[in-house]
């Protein structure tokens, strides 16, 4: 009985590979369904998002690793060399503390990023609907889940954003208390601005008004979220009776400029700073409007520093994360170690018995000749030894840490056959 | 000296010995972020203010008078309020970084007043009563209030510059946000202006039933006319504020209204004034 892993995630599997081998919840239903059935697994589960597709479980294969290569291969009819040239393997810890450090986000693509612990959220919990979760990957997921949450609340690897949308809600903060109440300018209807709009949303702006060359697509966006559209020409005007100015067109010539920002601020007084997010390439902004009075611009240039400047702060953390992972690791494996301590005893236990009730039961006609008396003291004798023989392995299982605990439960395994016994 | 007085300087040394603690501490933590230092900071702070008011206490049973009719006794009023303002702001927004600026301006105030041991001249009848301790206590809680503004605009303008400057990290990327202190500013401007209105119509009325045509010239004192230009000038500043002023327009007019202040509490009184010299 091993606990293993196999997987394909963005260092190592290229985007077009891991396009074809992710997992929608029925595709994750069927190919569990599938390692079932050919007895490749006897427990497990798939966690899939856009930077990987990995499978946890227990498996009584000696080749469980190379079976489930196999099988991916065919269920999602892909090259089987090139499946296998690409993918991360391991077995009993690699397979815990690889899955500690995806739930840490120290696997991710961005370092410390949060949505990892719902997609393991998930995953545990599609797998448990299909039945396929049982004692050893439901604590491990638990206790990954477990891990993920220590590290973002011991340590500031996720606090400090380096997505687009997390540096604007950042910097956002830094010039308002809070969003709600606060109105919107977005200059544009692209993907861009609709995604960042409807961020922005969910954080409680109070207005959306969007301007866009094409006045049809920008009410189409406005409708969207549920904002008003203003005409392109008086974006400069709806600029200075906002909070936050958002532009992100395809524009090759800058569509906000100093001057008429200048002279639509100067007729409509306002109270508060003004925050401008050029999120286009080329800039939409001049960058001469961040020298205006009270006005706060940003392109993907400083945006992109600040992520820098973030990242270093989170790469800091990593130390710390990887001990809060070790730590976890340390405490599946005493968990572990001591599930299979049990079980190793009863299962020596169970042999030995079945042993000693085979020898009586061959020496059956002639104890029979016996009386009862003496029946009796052969049976306790025969009780008494096998109680002595256990004893000391009983006693030398139950010492030393997870690890050690585990090295002499497998060695008693091995050395009395057990596992063909249990079966 | 009287068991009063005694008991008087001692409180004033021991709040000047938190204040100082909690100056350094809040400072400190600007640059550390263990929450140790931030809650010994706001400890000492209150342990300050709480013997501050103790040792105006004990004076005003020495004197019996209000405790701040002399220069001395208007610090310590000074450095208290300064305090309480500051414990205030931080419970309201549990924010900490006006520490850093107000409590090192309440312990200078009150080493001054602590470390003076000029004597205060007790037969001051005139120096006495309900109308004439509001007239002082509003005016130092308006100064204070002033000095507030003073620091939330400095604050405004250190982090509009670090955010114009693009630095993402060190210890102003840890102060309050702009519309914050913005709308703190306005407050505190308010909070002063209304101390100040009130403050000075009650000094007015005092000086009018006090001397009664005895003394035709006390409403020529300059310090009168310069508290009142004083006033004018807030006035001014939070009006345009609310009428959508650039914040930092306002910050900076927030930081020149104070050196007014600071020039009418000192200058203006000790060199120019002959009624609010402390020692008539």
């Amino acid at each position: 009985m091993n606990l293993l892993f196999v997987g394909w995630d963005h260092r190592a599997a290229p985007l077009d590979l891991r396009e074809r081998l992710a997992f929608t919840p029925e595709k994750a239903r069927a190919a569990l369904d599938g390692l079932f059935q050919e007895h490749i697994l006897s427990e497990g589960a798939i966690v899939s998002t856009c930077n990987r597709a990995e499978i946890y479980g227990m498996s009584d294969r000696e080749d469980g690793l190379d079976a489930l290569a196999g099988f991916f291969s065919r269920f999602h009819r892909v090259d089987d060399a090139l499946l296998r040239r690409t993918a991360l393997s391991g077995h009993g810890d690699a397979t815990v503390r690889h899955l500690f450090r995806v739930a840490a986000g120290l696997d991710s693509m961005v370092l410390g990023e949060a949505q990892i612990l719902g997609q393991i959220r998930e995953a545990h919990r599609l797998a448990t609907a299909a039945g396929t979760v049982r004692t050893v990957t439901n604590r491990l997921f638990m206790s990954a889940l477990e891990c993920g949450k220590r590290v973002r609340a011991e340590t500031a690897l996720g606090q400090k954003p380096t997505s687009v949308a997390g540096l604007a809600l950042l910097l956002a903060g830094r010039i308002f208390e809070s969003l709600r109440d606060r109105k919107v300018l977005l200059i544009g209807a692209g993907e861009t601005a609709e995604l960042t709009a409807r961020l922005l949303a969910d954080d409680g702006v109070s207005e959306i008004l969007v301007a866009n060359r094409s006045h049809e697509n920008g009410e189409a966006l406005a409708a969207a979220v549920r904002g008003r559209a203003v005409r392109w020409e008086d974006r400069a005007r709806a600029a200075a009776a906002v909070d936050l100015v958002l532009s992100a067109t395809n524009a090759t010539e800058p569509v906000l400029t100093a001057g008429a920002l200048r002279t639509a601020l100067h007729g409509a007084p306002r109270r508060g700073p003004l925050l401008v997010l050029d999120l286009a390439v080329p800039r939409d902004v001049e960058p001469e409007v961040g020298e205006l009075s009270d006005v706060y611009r940003y392109d993907l240039d400083s945006l992109e520093e600040m992520a820098a400047v973030n990242s270093r702060a989170r790469a800091g953390e990593v130390p710390h994360a990887e001990a809060i992972v070790e730590e976890s690791v340390r405490k599946f494996q005493e968990w572990w170690g001591g599930l299979l301590q049990g079980d190793v005893v009863r299962g020596l236990r169970e042999k030995l018995e079945s042993i000693r009730r085979a020898e009586l039961e061959k020496h059956s006609s002639r104890l029979a000749a016996l009386d009862p008396s003496a029946r009796a003291a052969v049976e306790r004798l025969t009780e008494t030894l096998v109680a002595h023989i256990l004893h000391d392995p009983t006693v030398g299982l139950k010492e030393g840490d997870g690890s050690e605990r585990l090295e002499r439960a497998a060695a008693v395994r091995a050395l009395f056959h057990l596992d063909e016994t249990q079966k | 000296m009287t068991a009063a007085a005694q008991l008087a300087s001692t409180l004033g040394w021991l709040a000047l010995v938190a204040y100082a603690l909690s100056a350094v501490l809040y400072t400190t933590s600007l640059f550390r972020t263990a929450a140790w230092i931030g809650r010994s900071a706001t400890a000492f702070a209150v342990l300050g203010a709480v013997c501050n008011f103790g040792t105006l206490y004990a004076r005003s049973l020495a004197l019996h008078t209000v405790p701040y009719r002399d220069l001395l006794g208007s610090m310590k009023l000074f450095g208290f309020f300064l305090a309480v303002l500051n414990i205030a702001l931080e419970f309201r927004h549990r924010d900490r970084s006006l520490g850093p600026f107000l409590m090192p301006a309440a312990l200078v105030f009150l080493l001054l007043a602590v470390v003076q041991t000029t004597p205060v001249h007790k037969d001051a009848p005139e120096l006495k009563g309900p109308i004439f301790a509001l007239h002082v206590t509003l005016n130092m809680l308006a100064y204070a209030a002033f000095a507030v503004a003073c620091a939330l605009s400095l604050l405004y303008v250190v982090v509009g510059r670090s955010l114009k400057k693009h630095a993402f990290t060190g210890p102003a990327s840890r102060l309050p946000s702009l519309s914050y202190l913005e709308r703190a500013n306005r407050t505190s401007l308010s909070l002063g202006i209304l101390s100040l209105t009130v403050g000075v119509l009650l000094g007015l009325f005092w000086a009018s039933r006090m001397w009664r045509g005895e003394h035709p010239l006390w409403a020529l004192d300059p310090k009168i006319w310069f508290a009142l230009a004083t006033l004018a000038f807030y006035v001014f500043v939070l009006v345009r504020a609310h009428r959508g002023a650039a914040p930092v327009s306002t910050a900076r007019l927030s930081i020149a209204g104070f050196v007014l202040v600071l020039l009418s509490y000192t200058a203006v009184n000790l060199l120019v004034s002959k009624l609010h010299d402390f020692t008539s």
